[in-house]
């Protein structure tokens, strides 16, 4: 009698103790190319481009990579980071501009996953088809308009910039950073398709397949052509068959069951988020993670676990459970509570599973701080809470070779900010993109 | 006693009282005159008699965030039924009285949200608010989760002329007497007004200033006839101008100088200062606001760029509040709204950080743009009963006002901090421990 209840408690102590430090799920990549240079559909945006010599100097550096440090200093040039360590071991080379941050935190550029504001107007939801595999954002960045400016000023330096959710297959994103000449800021092209499962694409398709299950028999067909596709180019380059004629609208299809990106999901509810883990990822076999995760679906934590689905959650930061009348943080519900209130001691998805977006300008770019301080105020523990941010996003659209923490090598994507980032009421000072210094507060006027 | 409490204030006021910066731009523009409305009512002290209190209760141990813009370390804090009679340290407490331990706590003013919808107001037309007040509506208690102890219910007005219905609405959990503090202190009306609506306004001040001038001719004569009755349709400018309501003045449109500078003027026509509903570009004409003894609404979120075919469009500015709060403009801010963010209500749809479940965070923001943390407090609190004209009763922890306060457990902005209790008219109306939508939040 006693004993399950035992268990039960024993379970949610130690949930409660290690939560931050529990075992995390494993991401499902795929076959993945493991360098950039194998990639054959998707294009990378150049590396190391000119950039000063600049060592900043600060309170504490948040690398993501380990331990805050203490008094740090990191060495920046020709785009990229050359160094990142304490003051007292870090020698600066001659002719580098030293900034000294004074009592600054120096973090990670922020990576957000689910962005619609990489240009003037709302020109990103087109619908010529129920599934629209033939779209892309590539061609709309404007990074001058005034809400990227804004996004930079609130410590953003990355964003997946997608297709909206009118129509069930929006079209392919586009990773940029959000600072620069288009082409210089390009990360890579495609960032990840746009599905958009329920929720939205309803008001667009018409009486026909409207509900979920036309909705889903949809994308199934779409994505069945571009598997053949695929993999009449796969027998091709092994010198099985014949030359495939081009398609422009299945093109990045192919890269796509290549698995060199991501299909990225808008999602809704609890049966859609059930339907992106079996057809998408089960089914198609696809990189596949969650965006737009919002109300209910934190209840299947565990089955994301399981099958490698990583989370970003947002722009809802709680669900009200009518039934317990309780705030639960999404975010919170899926690292590490899952059917808790429903079935106990669920695994959650863990501290690299976890990662917050805005769909901006739902919530607005610059306010992604936002989000993830009530995500941590709702339970996240605040060291997810960064990584949620910054590591996190960067990994699950597999750009994290790049950006994502402060390490030797990779891009010089900082925030210089004036305390925890979290905090609504700390701003940034300077932001720093591949290098360059792309903002600069204005006391009188701060942009954010 | 009284002479105890008095000396310990004295004395904490040279050891503890923990002042912050106070920065005050010299203003650059037109002097300002002596605004009689630039400052805070007293509480009614004389209403203290301590002979009649039944309860007693001290709340010992906590920082005492004053809602003044002052910290009392460590401080003592004696309510009297619904009453604060007492603010120090070595406080007495009356025989039977109760003491709440709050070590380790915060305790602040309950948070004054100058306008909200739902929370047990009346909906439609209310005539009276008090007839149709729900003291039990579910609301309430997650907007005291929220540490809103107190609302500016507008009901109706923004027209050419002050006008409208309003309530200062006290969020008393089941008590329907305790709900209404005040009725009609709140008018409105909007700008930009045309040629003829300036015209009837003057014409109708002027009016208003004819009947002054009698009442106190007949008031001189002290024979027994009855006094003056105002002209029909004066009698809301009579009560902005006799200061017994505040007038809100909203702008049809963008809220940019041209209509700041119009409502500045009506402020001028009738002598008072006013209440700016949003004011985008104040930031830029602040000397001019504070000439007026005027306030301000601000959302600090709220963005809206320059115009590019205005030479003097300025945009928003994050700085906004800090700007008119150094130049002695109190402010009062509020919630996001449009869009998704869920504006001034209690929501469950979802987006947090965006909506009255978290009034601190907009505080917060005043703060990003520049403003003292502690002086910030203010505009959830003070500042934010003083633009509803009910700051001689509610918005700080002042000898004399409403026994409405919160224990938190960290600072009042900080965005993980959770109202423990919320305490208003003397009685404990909200337990987060009890209450199930933050229980299972641990701290």
């Amino acid at each position: 009698m006693s004993a399950p209840r035992t268990g039960l408690l024993a379970g949610l102590l130690l949930a409660a103790t290690t939560a931050a430090q529990a075992p995390s799920m494993q991401i499902f990549f795929g076959n993945r190319p493991k360098e950039e240079k194998e990639y054959k559909v998707a294009r990378w945006g150049p590396r190391g481009l000119p950039s000063p010599g600049y060592a900043f100097l600060a309170a504490k550096v948040v690398t993501m990579e380990g331990d805050p440090i203490e008094d740090g200093v990191v060495l920046t040039r020709n785009g990229t980071i050359e160094a990142v360590g304490r003051r007292s071991q870090v020698r600066v080379p001659d002719g580098y501009e030293v900034r000294d941050c004074g009592d600054a935190w120096i973090v990670p550029g922020i990576v957000d996953l689910h962005c619609h504001i990489a240009a003037n107007g709302f020109d990103l939801n087109d619908t010529v088809h129920p599934t629209n595999p033939e779209f892309r954002t590539l061609d709309l960045i404007t990074l001058q308009h005034p809400q990227i400016q804004r996004a930079l000023a609130g410590g953003v330096s990355t964003v997946l910039y997608i297709p909206g959710s009118g129509s069930n297959m929006g079209g392919f994103g586009t990773l940029t950073k959000t600072h620069g000449d288009p082409r210089e800021a390009l990360v890579r092209f495609p960032g990840s398709l746009k599905i958009a499962q329920a929720g939205n694409p309803e008001r667009r398709t018409g009486d026909l397949g409207m509900s979920r299950m036309g909705m889903n028999q949809g994308l199934r067909f779409t994505l069945q052509r571009g598997y053949e596709y695929h993999l009449a180019w796969e027998r091709f380059d092994q010198g099985k068959g014949p030359k495939p004629e081009a398609r422009a609208d299945l093109e990045y299809l192919r890269g796509l069951f290549r698995h060199e990106y991501p299909v990225s999901v808008h999602t809704q509810i609890y049966q859609v988020v059930l339907q992106t883990f079996r057809q998408l990822r089960l089914e198609f076999g696809l990189w596949t993670f969650i965006d737009h995760g919002t109300f209910d679906a934190y209840r299947m934590s565990e089955f994301a676990a399981e099958i490698g689905v990583p989370i970003c959650a947002g722009p809802r930061a709680y669900y009200f459970d009518p039934a317990a009348s309780r705030f639960v943080g999404i975010m919170q519900g899926w690292f590490a509570e899952g059917m808790k209130g429903w079935r106990a001691n669920q695994r959650g998805v863990g501290v690299d599973g976890i990662a917050v977006n805005t769909d901006s300008p739902v919530v607005p770019q610059e306010q992604i701080t936002v989000q993830c301080a009530m995500g941590v105020r709702l339970g996240l523990p605040d060291v997810v809470g960064m990584r949620a941010m910054t590591l996190n996003p960067a990994r699950i659209v597999g750009i994290d070779h790049r950006v994502g923490s402060l390490a030797p090598g990779k891009d010089a994507d900082l925030g210089i900010w004036s305390g925890d980032p979290i905090d609504p009421r700390s701003h940034v000072i300077t932001m720093v993109v591949n290098g360059r210094i792309a903002y600069v507060r204005d006391p009188e006027r701060p942009l954010w | 006693m009284h002479a105890r409490i008095l000396l310990s204030l004295l004395v904490l006021g040279g050891i503890a009282l923990d002042l912050p910066a106070q920065r005050r731009r010299p203003p650059t523009g037109r002097p300002a005159p002596a605004a009689p409305d630039n400052q805070p009512a007293p509480p009614p002290a004389a209403s203290l008699d301590r002979s009649k209190v039944k309860a007693w209760t001290l709340y010992k141990g906590a920082d005492l965030h004053l809602g003044t813009g002052e910290v009392l370390r460590r401080g003592e804090l004696l309510v009297g039924d619904d009453k604060i009679f007492a603010i120090g340290t070595g406080l007495d407490l009356p025989e039977g009285g109760k003491v709440i331990e709050c070590a380790g706590r915060v305790i602040s003013p309950g948070f004054v949200a100058v306008r909200a919808l739902g929370l047990g107001q009346p909906s439609g037309n209310p005539g009276k608010a008090a007839d149709g007040v729900n003291p039990f509506d579910p609301t309430i208690k997650m907007a005291l989760a929220a540490g809103i102890t107190s609302y500016g219910a507008i009901f109706e007005g923004g027209t050419a002329s002050p006008d409208g219905r309003s309530a200062v609405l006290k969020l008393a959990f089941g008590d329907l007497k305790g709900m209404v503090l005040q009725e009609d202190s709140v008018l409105q009306m909007r700008v930009p007004l045309n040629p003829q609506q300036w015209q009837t306004l003057r014409d109708q001040v002027k009016k208003v200033q004819d009947h002054k001038k009698a009442v106190a001719e007949h008031a001189a004569k002290k024979d027994n006839t009855p006094a003056p009755k105002p002209p029909a349709g004066t009698e809301k400018l009579l009560r902005v101008i006799d200061r017994e309501a505040r007038l809100w003045i909203g702008a049809a449109g963008a809220y940019d100088n041209d209509a700041i500078r119009e409502a500045l003027e009506v402020a001028r026509l009738l002598d008072v200062g006013v209440v700016l509903v949003e004011p985008l570009t104040a930031w830029s004409i602040p000397d001019e606001v504070a000439a007026t003894g005027s306030m301000a609404i601000v959302n600090p979120r709220q963005v809206a760029d320059p115009d590019p075919g205005r030479k003097d469009s300025t945009g928003s500015n994050l700085a906004q509040c800090r700007i008119l709060s150094e130049t002695g403009v109190a402010v009062a801010v509020t919630t996001p709204r449009g869009g998704f963010a869920g504006g001034p209500s209690i929501g469950t749809g979802g987006i947090m950080g965006q909506d009255l479940n978290t009034p601190h965070i907009d505080a917060a923001f005043a703060v990003r743009g520049g403003m003292d943390n502690r002086e910030a407090l203010r505009t959830l609190t003070l500042d934010a009963a003083r633009i509803l004209g009910a700051e001689s009763r509610i918005g700080s922890l002042e000898v004399g006002k409403d026994a409405d306060l919160l224990i938190l457990d960290g600072d009042p902005l900080h965005y993980r901090t959770f109202v423990q209790i919320a305490v208003v008219n003397g009685k404990v109306v909200y337990e987060k421990d009890k209450e199930p939508f933050y229980s299972h939040i641990g701290r």
